[in-house]
């Protein structure tokens, strides 16, 4: 069922968290008016911040609330990263990445995820031509920039499996011939948590490609009611078409560039890895986070400073999304399991273990 | 069975049976189904034939019966087939499996001795004891999971993750050694910790090392000028350490003087717990 979260374009929408945290703490990191000669940005962020700022204007027009989401899922665009969305039906999971791919004017495509899908449904398939005698590769839906993948975890593990190299190698073998996807290329899948009835629990190795599992909500109460004020106005559907899409390929392509110089001082290095190789040693862990968590929350980091108006990763963006990088990635023993524990509860143990450098 | 003297007197032996049978039928439908006859009458006297009445007949040892024999070769190659051999071996059984037999049966008398029947009650008398062990290792908080190798790997950290303790640097003398070999960069740092310590010591923040810094402006009263001075203190900061800002004299002069500032509010505060 689709989510109805629409909301009124007159009613007043939560309005974007400025270029800056999204909690208490971070709230705080808002540059005071009198700074200092020296003591701000090196990089000119104005064009990200105001390209992040439409993004959330335009989600907004649709989305009521999930300011936290909205602030990671963009975080994951501009780090280069795979979003994996998990939540209960009806919390507009596909509404929000169904946004988001619009606000990017790049190729599209969507997949439902069905337990019969087959790995040349989403690859694509060679078919004999009768008039040339040759085999031609048709494209799956996989060739598109933005791929939004919905129930992912509905399709077995044969299928999962298809997307292994594309999701992290970015390319596509195929007959022995590979194909190499186009820039920018990013997957937003959604998926219900594994309890509910009827999906399988991702590989191991497939997880591991996520830059970012996010855990999306119930709206508060008063979100909900905005959502119930909106929808009994009559606004349904047709506000989706009035999202405009903001940021090209290209533009894309520079804010990332613009990521990648963000400067990291080896003290916070040194605590990224810490962290993660803290989930190799937990005694609640049965399988820890590999290098590639450390690479992603690395990424992530550095361009979340960015979002927020900075130049260099300081410890509380590790810290921020350290459990949307790790909850995906470790494995907790059947002893905690059966105990009740969660993974974001020993990410968080963890995090409150290790020193904050300064 | 003996048959019947009436049927001996019959004169033909073959319609023996049929008689019989006549009989056996009509006296079962008369139990079965039919209505109790009236009135039983005496049957009918038969009349007797008197030269076989009370004479059994000879035995015919005259008629020479054909003897039948199996085919002494057929005979002889069934024998050999196995399939009817019906003599069972006894198994060979080796040294192992000898053993196995012999302690099965060994367990076996046991099991069957009188003192089996008190054989339960000592397991439960181990199961309970085996449950209050459980119970005291549980409240001690052992951890029994890697016991039966089920564990997680514990793999060795390859660093210290010993937490810098803010209350046992010297600041004074670290601050001038930084400041007269030019790092300002670490100067600044240990401005910030010491500012840090103070507003622990104070009672304005609850100093935890894993802490950010943010956390700690939180914690700051939301009024007047303490948390607005430390935020841009903060600030600073965090350009010059995590931003790897390089510092001329005159920027340090300016940090370094927002320091002293805040570390004078500080001491003329009244002490108070963190909110």
């Amino acid at each position: 069922m689709e989510p109805t979260d629409f909301t009124p374009e007159s009613a007043p929408l939560t309005p974007p968290t400025p270029a800056v945290g999204n909690d208490t703490p971070a709230a705080e990191s808002a540059p005071a008016p009198e700074a200092a000669a020296g003591f701000a940005p090196r990089t000119d962020f104005a064009q990200l911040a105001a390209r992040a700022e439409a993004v959330r204007a335009e989600i907004g027009k649709i989305i009521v609330g999930q300011t936290d989401l909205l602030e990671l899922l963009l975080t994951a665009v501009l780090a280069d990263g795979h979003v994996l969305l998990e939540g209960v039906p009806g919390v507009a999971k596909t509404l929000m990445a169904k946004l988001l791919a619009r606000t990017l004017a790049v190729p599209f495509s969507r997949i439902q995820f069905t337990p019969d899908l087959m790995p040349a449904d989403v690859l694509g398939t060679s078919i004999f031509r009768q008039n040339t005698g040759e085999f031609e590769f048709r494209r799956g839906p996989i060739f598109a920039s933005v791929v939004l993948i919905d129930e992912i975890n509905r399709a077995p593990a044969k299928t999962q499996s298809a997307l292994f190299e594309v999701m992290e190698e970015r390319t596509v073998t195929q007959d022995g011939t590979t194909y190499a996807m186009q820039e920018p290329f990013l997957v937003l899948a959604t998926q219900n948590p594994v309890e509910q009835e009827g999906t399988y629990r991702l590989p191991e190795a497939q997880l591991d490609r996520f830059l970012f599992k996010l855990r999306v909500g119930y709206p508060t109460l008063a979100e909900e009611v905005q959502i119930l004020q909106g929808h009994h106005a009559g606004f349904g559907g047709a506000s989706l078409e009035s999202v405009q899409p903001i940021l090209s390929a290209a533009d894309l392509g520079a804010l990332r560039a613009q990521v990648r110089q963000q400067r990291v001082e080896p003290n916070i290095l040194e605590y990224i890895a810490k962290l993660v190789g803290q989930t190799r040693a937990h005694k609640a862990l049965y399988l820890g986070a590999s290098p590639r968590a450390s690479l992603a929350l690395l990424n992530g980091a550095k361009a979340l400073a960015a979002l927020r108006g900075r130049d260099f990763v300081t410890p509380e963006d590790v810290q921020f999304l350290a459990p949307s990088v790790l909850r995906h990635r470790i494995l907790l023993t059947p002893e905690r399991e059966m105990e009740g524990g969660t993974p974001d509860e020993v990410v968080q143990q963890i995090v409150q273990s290790i020193e904050v450098p300064r | 069975m003996k048959t019947p003297r009436l049927l001996a007197l019959l004169p033909l032996p073959w319609l023996r049976p049929a008689v019989l049978a006549g009989a056996l039928l009509a006296a079962s439908a008369s139990v079965v189904g039919a209505p109790a006859p009236p009135a039983a009458r005496p049957p009918a006297p038969v009349p007797a034939l008197a030269d076989t009445a009370t004479r059994p007949l000879p035995a015919d040892r005259a008629t020479a019966l054909p003897t039948r024999r199996p085919d002494a070769a057929r005979l002889q190659e069934l024998r050999g087939q196995r399939e009817f051999d019906y003599a069972e071996a006894a198994p060979r059984l080796s040294a192992w499996d000898l053993f196995w037999a012999r302690l099965w049966q060994r367990v076996q008398d046991w099991l069957q001795q009188r003192s089996y029947t008190h054989f339960w009650r000592w397991v439960f008398y181990a199961l309970f004891v085996a449950a209050g062990v459980f119970v005291v290792l549980k409240l001690l908080q052992v951890d029994l999971t890697g016991v039966f190798g089920r564990g997680p790997r514990r793999a060795p950290l390859a660093y210290e993750a010993a937490a810098e303790n803010i209350h046992e640097v010297d600041f004074t003398a670290r601050l001038a050694e930084a400041e007269a070999t030019g790092n300002f960069r670490l100067a600044v740092r240990l401005g910030y910790l010491q500012l840090l310590k103070q507003l622990a010591d104070g009672g304005f923040i609850d100093w935890q090392p894993n802490k950010t810094n943010h956390a700690y402006l939180a914690e700051l009263p939301a009024q007047g000028p303490l948390r607005t001075d430390f935020r841009e203190i903060t600030r600073q900061f965090e350009y010059v350490w995590y931003g790897e800002l390089g510092l001329t004299a005159g920027q340090y002069a300016h940090v370094r003087t927002g320091h002293r500032a805040l570390a004078g509010q500080l001491a003329g505060a009244p002490a108070r717990r963190p909110a």
